[in-house]
């Protein structure tokens, strides 16, 4: 892969047109992630609950509209021949279906993940959740990168679907093991940060699995024989 | 002498059974006998009446090398391609149309086993064929 | 003379489908015309070209690059369209048109506007609302508006009204203008190929039956309507394709045109009635009936 022959600026292109063809699904999701947040401030029982498991609605939505409006339907719709005949190498094509999906993804994600953060700093909710909360978006970032990479290597919508979900369901088991650890069960309902080595070890796992998969996928991609 | 510009396109038939080339050759040589291409006039580049005929290249090129051969153009290597210079074109030409259709009626004949005189026989049976085209007469 | 491309040994290997050893290549400003039946090899061939698919084995070389290795050189300057490429449902063709301009140095929106006009295409309109017709248009629009010096084009007048069709051999004769452009293009249409094209490349169950000079190649094919009780054979007569026999009446269609093969026949005892030039529609459906050797 060579890098220094980029083609930066149909790689920009290539982003812009991503992100432009995102917008409706992105007002969507960040207005119910804010509902979402509200709920979760509100800090009762029900209220609570509500609102998180809204905010995980919103952050699979978004999740599955990313890779949908930028992999998935470009597939369906027979745009990949009509890219890929621009002057573009198949790196540059994985780069600008990376990066494009990654921004559409993200701003939903960062925007969700500071509002949680500020809501539990700024409500009466207890500031332990913080870790707690920062290792469930460090899922949800992994799934995105899994299903990303799937939707990348696999034409088979099937398999995508199966991938998107069966990634994001892992939560589920992911918050109850994390309940079981002490490092976090200990300081969940108080208000301290505690930041101990088993959850940076954890966050830095999520975060080399995810770059791992991202730099195999495109070595995958680079090496296939057909684009259209 | 000023040559007027051509306009390059010709009218040519895809449904007409003669070849392409053919129909160039023929409309150029019409163009050239009814005067609209006067002598020494520059043709048009071959690029430029393939492009707006519509045709092929390689099929203009044809067409040009057989009037060439015709003698009805005249190609100078690196100037292009010009209506030739002799003032007997005319005749020239309308001569070989009348060759052809000579050498074509005598393999008819061939065909049908007429010998030289039932041709000559035909021919004073015609006799009065060209003294009435120059009265004019009209029954 | 540069070449406008070239393939060298070239295969390509599908589930169902080889296309295989194959030899051709183009010297720049010339028009070439595939022909060859569905599921030939045609869009393959033109896929290679194009970068779009990888050949297994053998050399690919495109405007003087190497393909793979240097497509993007080669694509800034390469035009491609097939029949299922698709452009952006939900982007008017303005915002397409805007999309290649942002990348192309080529690209004349005046000659794009000309083209909006004799296309007969909206271009404020979103592309979903646009018919097959219509869309082939808009993809040949956006690949004639930028001038590039070699053109891949899949039945670009497949499924066109005449009118349309019509539009885009114009468009196409405009190309001929320039003796540094080249097109190669593959078409059902085989009166748009005799009309237009300067070679003509015969494809057959993936491999290259023919590719010669369009007006020697069809110089070489004759029907002869002749008269005699006699029916060639194939091997002792290997000029002959096609012989069909109606009581006295045989009509010949023969790939190898000379007179010395009407003297032959005059020595069989057959009277020749008539000599004609085929059509290239023609010679092709004979051809491939005749097990594919042209």
């Amino acid at each position: 892969m060579n890098f220094s022959s980029l083609n930066l600026p149909v790689i920009k292109l290539l982003v812009a047109k991503d992100w432009l063809l995102f917008q409706k699904q992105l007002a969507a999701c960040v207005l119910a992630g804010i509902v979402a947040l509200c709920l979760i401030g509100m800090a009762t029982g029900w209220s609570f609950y509500l609102g998180s498991l809204l905010l995980i609605i919103v952050l699979v939505s978004a999740s599955c509209f990313s890779i949908s409006t930028s992999l998935l339907v470009e597939r369906k719709e027979h745009t990949l021949a009509f890219v890929m005949s621009l002057p573009v190498t198949p790196l540059d094509y994985y780069l600008a279906k990376l990066v494009g999906s990654l921004v559409t993804f993200l701003v939903p994600f960062l925007v969700m993940l500071a509002g949680t953060m500020l809501v539990i700093l700024f409500t009466p909710l207890p500031d332990g959740l913080v870790v707690l909360s920062l290792l469930i978006f460090g899922h949800v970032l992994l799934a995105y990168t899994a299903s990303l990479s799937v939707a990348m290597a696999v034409e088979s919508e099937g398999w995508n679907i199966f991938a998107m979900i069966s990634s994001m369901v892992l939560i589920n088991p992911f918050i109850m093991l994390l309940g079981q650890l002490p490092a976090i069960s200990d300081h969940v309902k108080t208000d301290t940060i505690v930041f101990g080595p088993v959850v940076v070890s954890i966050l830095l796992g999520q975060l080399v699995v995810g770059v791992a998969v991202l730099i195999a996928t495109g070595w995958v991609h680079c090496r296939k024989k057909s684009f259209y | 002498m000023k040559y007027a510009q051509i306009d390059p396109g010709l009218f040519l038939s895809v449904s007409d059974s003669t070849p392409m080339y053919q129909q160039i050759v023929n409309q150029i040589t019409t163009k050239v006998m009814a005067g609209d291409w006067p002598a020494g006039q520059p043709l048009p580049s071959i690029r430029e009446l393939a492009s707006a005929s519509r045709v092929s290249v390689i099929t203009v090129k044809r067409a040009y090398a057989e009037l060439g051969q015709a003698g009805v153009i005249v190609t100078r290597h690196g100037m292009g391609s010009f209506v030739a210079e002799s003032r007997d074109l005319s005749t020239t030409l309308l001569r070989a149309e009348f060759t052809k259709h000579f050498d074509a009626m005598l393999a008819s004949a061939r065909r049908l086993g007429l010998s030289a005189e039932d041709i000559r026989r035909l021919l004073d049976e015609q006799a009065d064929w060209s003294a009435d085209s120059t009265e004019g007469s009209t029954p | 003379m540069t070449t406008a491309f070239s393939l060298s040994g070239v295969t390509k290997r599908y589930e169902n489908f080889a296309l295989r050893d194959i030899d051709l290549s183009m010297p720049e400003g010339q028009v070439m015309g595939l022909v060859g039946v569905n599921g030939a090899g045609k869009t393959t061939l033109l896929r290679i070209l194009s970068g779009l698919a990888l050949a297994d084995a053998g050399a690919v070389e495109v405007l003087g690059h190497a393909m793979p290795a240097q497509q993007v050189a080669a694509k800034k300057d390469l035009g491609f369209a097939t029949e299922d490429m698709r452009l952006f449902k939900t982007r008017t063709l303005r915002w397409h048109m805007d999309f290649v301009r942002a990348i192309y140095p080529g690209w004349d929106e005046a000659y794009a506007t000309e083209l909006l006009r004799r296309f007969d295409l909206r271009a404020e309109q979103t592309m979903t609302g646009y018919s097959h017709g219509q869309r082939v248009k808009a993809l040949l629009m956006l690949n004639f508006a930028r001038r590039p010096r070699l053109l891949l084009l899949d039945e670009p007048t497949t499924g066109l009204d005449p009118v349309a069709r019509d539009e885009v051999l114009e468009a196409l004769a405009d190309v001929l203008r320039d003796e540094a452009r080249s097109v190669i293009f593959s078409s059902h249409n085989t009166k748009d190929i005799e009309q237009m094209a300067d070679t003509i490349t015969f494809v057959h169950d993936g491999a290259l039956l023919a590719s010669r000079e369009k007006e020697a190649f069809l110089d070489d094919w004759r029907r002869i309507v002749c008269l005699g009780a006699w029916l060639p054979d194939k091997i002792a007569w290997p000029e002959i394709a096609a012989a069909r026999q109606n009581g006295s009446i045989l009509e010949l269609k023969v790939r190898q045109f000379s007179d010395g093969l009407l003297k032959r026949l005059q020595a069989k005892g057959v009277e020749i009635r008539s000599t004609e030039p085929m059509s290239l529609e023609d010679i092709f459906v004979t051809t491939v009936r005749a097990g594919g050797v042209a």
